[in-house]
């Protein structure tokens, strides 16, 4: 056999281990959960498909407006009530998040060849997330190409030739509004949405980076004190053995707050590239008018801090697990493998809330999110800026006591044997 | 002599596996004692129990009157523990090393500088202890090792193998050291294959086998006992 083939066949003899396949195998999971969770959630996202209409004009035209958005697939529900506010606050449309207004004298005024407009609202749920806003969005736009295109046809169809072309392709300009616990401003949907979304996208990213990079170094740092047998000698010293795991746990944490400071300063210039925003978020709302600072879509310095208190007690919470996963490994060539149970958790927690609004997401698939706890860290940016503050405090509070529980558990095996005699064993290992 | 360590049937299980199942000895203090036995057989579990970081099963440790479970501190800051084929922080300077495991065991900076003094003298790396350690052979690290164990002036240094790995030289030195301190008044737990080494060493010697005391007296005594002018002769008849 060639020689190649042989050194081939020993490398993927080291490679191929039955840890590698069980991680592979729990990667694969994790993906096909998420997969699922993401597909009937859209499916159910999908039927939810209704626009409230308030028709103050009932003429004609806004009859075949109405006719027309219906034949795009989007249910038109009548509000009942006369005003856009009574129609927002009244119950029956609690659960609904567009609204569209077609203004009296709708008809009156483009056939007499004045501009008109047609509203929308879009009304964003404190604990919304995912791509449910986003997919509102989508059906705000096509609501609105239909509405122009009829109206268009109908000022043509009554022969009006002597209006203006750029009156004659848009005679009732729509305009947006979106609706933020109660307050409503008048301003571009995209605008919201990408705002929201560059906030809750960065975001995660740099907390996902922040958590893998400290989790590994303890790891790393435990099992190599193991290997090196350089723990045995501290562990045989008159140290308080609390004092050796909270020095561990601060180091990493030091060094991956030092780390990702970095990593977000770069991603920070990279959005702003890529958003054409701005780096700054409060250039980004000054860029939208003080339509979105009115809508409260501004961080504040307590804003701020109590994000950082969730990032911070997110990877305290990583770092006693990975502590704990450290112990269990029985060399640092290990340690890739034993990353697996941190990975499968903070997997889910990063992806599902990207593509699920957790404001009507299942009530189990909700229980395990908020069951890790790094989703809260991920759900911080948006939660402060929707003044979900009372369910960030609960998160941190949550978080605590994950950590206080993963820390006592760290200190107990640190303490006793465990420390030289405990291996996690994977399945078919000697 | 007063009792520097004294092990009373000692036991220590790893779930069915028996490792150590009842060893009992003494050890006099300034007396250097050495665990012989083949490989496996509970020599490094003791020391390990002796050092406080594994618990006994049943029996008991003590260590200057003080139990190695119960006392568990107090012991800690009377011995110093030499693992098996143990390692440094590799990003350290020798000297780094030395300060940083001074400080560990002593807390007290004017101490600390003074066994830091005691550490670079007894490795003998001179103008290498400002290098780092991945820079060192096996026997600079090994002396350098050492010499932390003892720098701090232990009432016990318990030394697993501490001659393991190195050439002629490097192992002649570290013996000697051991054997200066030992006249100094220090008292040593050593586990040993090297039955020159052990010889050479020891005032007595336990010969242990699955766990188990098989003999307990100085060399000449056991050599006289079996009728052979060889240690070696010796252990390789207790133990088959």
């Amino acid at each position: 056999m060639n020689i190649f083939f042989i050194l081939l066949k020993k490398e993927m003899k080291e490679l191929v281990t039955r840890q590698l396949l069980f991680t592979i195998a729990v990667t694969l999971l994790v993906f096909h959960v998420i997969g699922k969770s993401v597909g009937s959630h859209n499916k159910s996202s999908a039927a939810r498909n209704t626009i409230v209409l308030l028709d103050l004009d009932r003429s004609e035209l806004s009859k075949r407006v109405i006719a027309a958005v219906t034949a795009g697939k989007t249910t038109l529900k009548p509000a009942g009530e006369a005003t856009i506010a009574a129609a927002l606050a009244a119950p029956e449309n609690a659960g609904e998040n567009s609204f569209m207004v077609i203004p009296a004298g709708l008809e009156a005024e483009v056939t007499a060849g004045r501009a008109s407009s047609i509203e929308y609202y879009s009304r964003f749920r404190k604990q919304a997330s995912g791509l449910g806003p986003a997919i509102a969005a989508s059906r705000i736009r096509r609501t609105e190409q239909a509405a122009t295109a009829e109206i268009s046809a109908y000022l043509l169809g009554r022969g009006l030739p002597s209006l203006a072309p750029a009156f004659l392709r848009d005679p009732a300009p729509a305009k947006e509004f979106a609706v933020i616990d109660g307050r409503t401003a008048q301003v571009s949907l995209s605008q919201v949405i990408g705002f929201i979304q560059s906030q809750s996208f960065f975001f995660p990213v740099a907390v996902f980076f922040i958590v893998i990079l400290s989790a590994q170094m303890i790891m790393t740092a435990v099992a190599s004190e193991k290997e090196n047998k350089t723990l045995e000698t501290l562990l045989s010293s008159p140290l308080d053995r609390r004092l050796l795991v909270m020095s561990k746990l601060a180091a990493s944490c030091l060094i991956a707050t030092a780390l990702s400071g970095a990593y977000m300063l770069g991603m920070r210039s990279f959005m702003a590239g890529v958003t054409g925003l701005g780096a700054d978020p409060s250039v980004a709302v000054a860029a939208a008018g003080p339509a979105l600072a009115a809508l409260g879509l501004t961080m504040t310095s307590s804003g701020y801090f109590l994000i950082g208190l969730s990032v911070l007690f997110c990877i305290l919470c990583a770092l006693s697990i990975a502590f704990i996963l450290g112990i269990l490994s029985e060399d640092v060539k290990s340690i890739q493998t034993m990353m697996t149970p941190l990975m499968m958790p903070l997997m889910l927690a990063y992806l599902l809330p990207i593509f699920i609004d957790m404001s009507t997401a299942h009530a189990g698939l909700k229980f395990l999110l908020y069951a890790i706890p790094f989703t809260h860290a991920f759900m911080a940016p948006q939660n402060v800026m929707m003044g979900n503050i009372s369910q960030v405090w609960w998160g941190i509070a949550y978080q605590a006591a994950v950590f206080a529980a993963f820390v006592t558990l760290a200190a107990r095996l640190f303490s006793g044997d465990a420390l030289l005699t405990l291996r996690l064993k994977w399945p078919g290992m000697k | 002599m007063a009792i520097a360590l004294e092990i009373k049937d000692l036991v220590k299980k790893y779930k069915d596996f028996e490792a150590v199942a009842g060893l009992s000895f003494s050890v006099g203090e300034g007396e250097i004692f050495a665990l012989v036995g083949p490989n496996g057989v509970g020599k490094s579990t003791t020391l390990k129990m002796t050092a406080t970081i594994l618990t006994p099963t049943a029996g008991s440790i003590s260590v200057f009157g003080r139990d190695t479970t119960r006392d568990a501190h107090a012991v800690r800051e009377m011995i110093s523990y030499l693992p098996e084929e143990a390692g440094a922080y590799k990003n350290l300077t020798g000297r780094e090393y030395l300060d940083f495991m001074a400080m560990v065991f002593l807390k007290d900076r004017a101490r600390a500088a003074a066994a830091v003094a005691e550490g670079e003298r007894l490795s003998g790396l001179g103008a290498r202890l400002g290098e780092k350690i991945k820079t060192y052979s096996k026997g600079m690290a090994r002396k350098l090792l050492l010499a932390r164990a003892v720098m701090i002036k232990p009432r016990l240094a318990i030394l697993d193998e501490p001659t393991s790995g190195l050439d002629i030289v490097n192992a002649y030195e570290i013996r000697k050291t051991i054997k200066q301190l030992a006249a100094g008044g220090m008292t040593f737990l050593i586990s040993s294959h090297n039955m020159a080494e052990i010889e050479f060493l020891s005032g007595r010697i336990a010969v242990i086998n699955k766990g188990k005391l098989l003999a307990c007296d100085t060399p000449a005594a056991l050599k006289a006992k079996f009728a052979t002018a060889d240690l070696e002769e010796v252990f390789i008849k207790l133990t088959q």
